[in-house]
C-alpha cells in the first residue's frame, strides 16, 4: 500500500529543492552539455 | 488493487550518503530498462530470422513486464528502494528534454486543441466520479481524491489535493491505489483498442494523454503505440497537468466553506505552489529549439537523452505495481474508480475522434 507517496513528488519540497527544480535543472544543465558538444552524438 | 512497494522517505543527512543511497535502485532500474532494450532487439531479430508471425513488443513493454515480474514474485530488499523512488525525477527530467523534439509551433497548435480537450475532459470528469461517489455511498473525502486523481493528473493530483482538502491517509493510499491500477490495466488495453480503431499517431497520443491517469503510464502508454504517439502523449499530459492548481484550488475552498478544511489565504501562491514547475522546463527547450539553438544532431541527442530518462521511469512503472497489495484494498473505491475511467475512457475516445473530424489531427 503506498503509505507515504508525498517525499516523491512535485508538491513537496525536499531539503533543497522541490523534484520538478531538480529535473528542470538536470535537463538544462544536460541541455549545455549537449549545447556546447560536451555531450555529442548521443546514441539510443 | 495495484499498489506501490512501500516508499521510504530520504532522511535529512549529509547529502552525499542520501546521493549514494539511490545508487543502488537507479541501477535496478537502468538495468530492467536495458534489459527490455535488448529484449526488443534479440526477441524480434530471433522471431524475424526464423520468419515467425510475432507482435513487435517494444522496450517499454518488455521493461514494464519484468518490473511488474520482480516487484510481484521477489521481496524486493530495502537497499533499493530509494533508487526505485526516483523513477518520477527521470519521468521529469525525460519531459523537460522532450521539449526538443517539439518547436513551439507544434506546442501551441497541440496543446491549444489539448487545453480545449483538457477542460471538457476535467469537468466531465469530476461530474461523474462526484455522481458514482455518492451512488456507491464512498466518503465524500474519498470521492474528491477520487475525481481529482481521475481528472487532472493522479498521484501528484491526489497528494496535492490531501493536504490541501485534509484528507485521511486511508483515503488518500484508496485513491492512488485505485488510479495506479487502473493505469497499469490502461497499458494493455489502450493500445489494443487503438489498434483495433487503427487510430492515428496524434489522435491515439491524445487519448492516451487525456484518458491514462498518472503521467508515468500514459507516457507509457503512448509510447507503447508508437514513438509519435508518445509524444503526444506528453504533451497532452503534460498540459493536463497544468491544470492541476486550479481544481485543487476548487476543492480547497469547498472543503473550506465546510469548515472541514483550511481556509485558502493567497490564492495565487497557492496555484503557483501547486503548479508542476518541469512544465516551464519543457517549455523552456522548446522555445530554445524552435529558436536554433541547438544543432539537428544536438535535437537528436537530446531526443535520446530524454529516451534513456524513460527508460527508468518505464523499469520503476512495474517494480512500483504490486498486485499483492490489490486484496488489501477495499473493493468499493476500486469499482467506483474502475467504472469511472472506463466511462471516461469511452468520452475521451469520442472527444479525440471529434476533434480528428472537425481538425484532421
Amino acid at each position: 500500500m503506498p503509505t507515504d507517496k508525498s517525499a516523491n513528488t512535485s508538491s513537496k519540497q525536499s531539503n533543497w529543492l522541490s523534484l520538478d527544480t531538480w529535473a528542470v535543472l538536470v535537463a538544462l544543465a544536460l541541455a549545455l552539455a549537449v549545447r556546447f558538444d560536451i555531450l555529442k552524438n548521443v546514441p539510443w | 488493487m495495484a499498489s506501490s512497494i512501500p516508499l521510504t522517505r530520504v532522511e535529512p543527512g549529509h547529502p552525499l550518503l542520501n546521493a549514494l543511497r539511490i545508487v543502488p535502485g537507479v541501477l535496478l532500474l537502468a538495468g530492467i530498462g536495458y534489459a527490455g532494450k535488448i529484449l526488443e532487439h534479440s526477441v524480434n531479430g530471433y522471431a524475424k530470422a526464423h520468419h515467425w508471425t510475432f507482435p513487435n513488443i517494444e522496450y517499454v513493454l518488455w521493461a514494464i513486464l519484468i518490473g511488474l515480474v520482480i516487484s510481484n514474485t521477489l521481496t524486493i530488499p530495502r537497499v533499493f528502494q530509494a533508487g526505485i523512488d526516483t523513477y518520477e525525477f527521470w519521468l521529469k527530467l525525460g519531459i523537460v528534454l522532450l521539449g526538443a523534439r517539439f518547436v513551439l509551433a507544434d506546442v501551441l497548435k497541440l496543446g491549444g486543441i489539448s487545453l480545449g480537450l483538457v477542460v471538457i475532459e476535467i469537468t466531465l470528469s469530476l461530474a461523474l466520479m462526484t455522481l458514482l461517489g455518492r451512488w456507491f455511498k464512498l466518503k465524500p473525502k474519498l470521492t474528491s481524491l477520487l475525481a481529482i486523481g481521475s481528472s487532472v493528473c493522479g498521484v501528484s493530483a491526489i497528494i496535492a489535493a490531501k493536504g490541501a482538502i485534509d484528507a485521511d491517509d486511508e483515503d488518500s493510499s484508496f485513491a492512488i491505489a485505485a488510479i495506479l491500477a487502473l493505469g497499469a490495466l490502461s497499458l494493455f488495453t489502450f493500445p489494443a483498442i487503438a489498434h483495433a480503431l487503427h487510430m492515428n499517431d496524434v489522435s491515439y497520443g491524445l487519448w492516451a494523454g487525456l484518458g491514462v491517469d498518472n503521467t508515468a503510464e500514459a507516457t507509457a502508454a503512448g509510447a507503447l503505440y508508437s514513438d509519435a504517439a508518445g509524444k503526444v502523449a506528453v504533451l497532452a499530459k503534460t498540459t493536463r497537468n497544468a491544470m492541476i492548481g486550479f481544481v485543487v484550488l476548487g476543492y480547497a475552498i469547498y472543503w473550506a466553506g465546510r469548515d472541514q478544511a483550511e481556509a485558502v489565504g493567497n490564492k495565487a501562491a497557492f496555484l503557483w505552489r501547486k503548479f508542476p514547475k518541469f512544465v516551464l522546463g519543457f517549455l523552456f527547450i522548446s522555445l530554445l529549439v524552435s529558436f536554433h539553438a541547438f544543432s539537428k544532431g544536438q535535437v537528436g541527442s537530446l531526443g535520446n537523452l530524454s529516451k534513456w530518462a524513460f527508460l527508468l521511469t518505464f523499469a520503476g512503472v512495474g517494480l512500483r505495481t504490486n498486485f499483492r497489495a490489490m486484496s488489501a484494498q477495499g473493493l468499493r473505491p476500486f469499482i467506483v474508480g474502475a467504472l469511472g475511467e472506463v466511462l471516461i475512457a469511452c468520452l475521451t475516445l469520442g472527444l479525440v475522434v471529434g476533434a480528428n473530424r472537425i481538425w484532421g489531427l
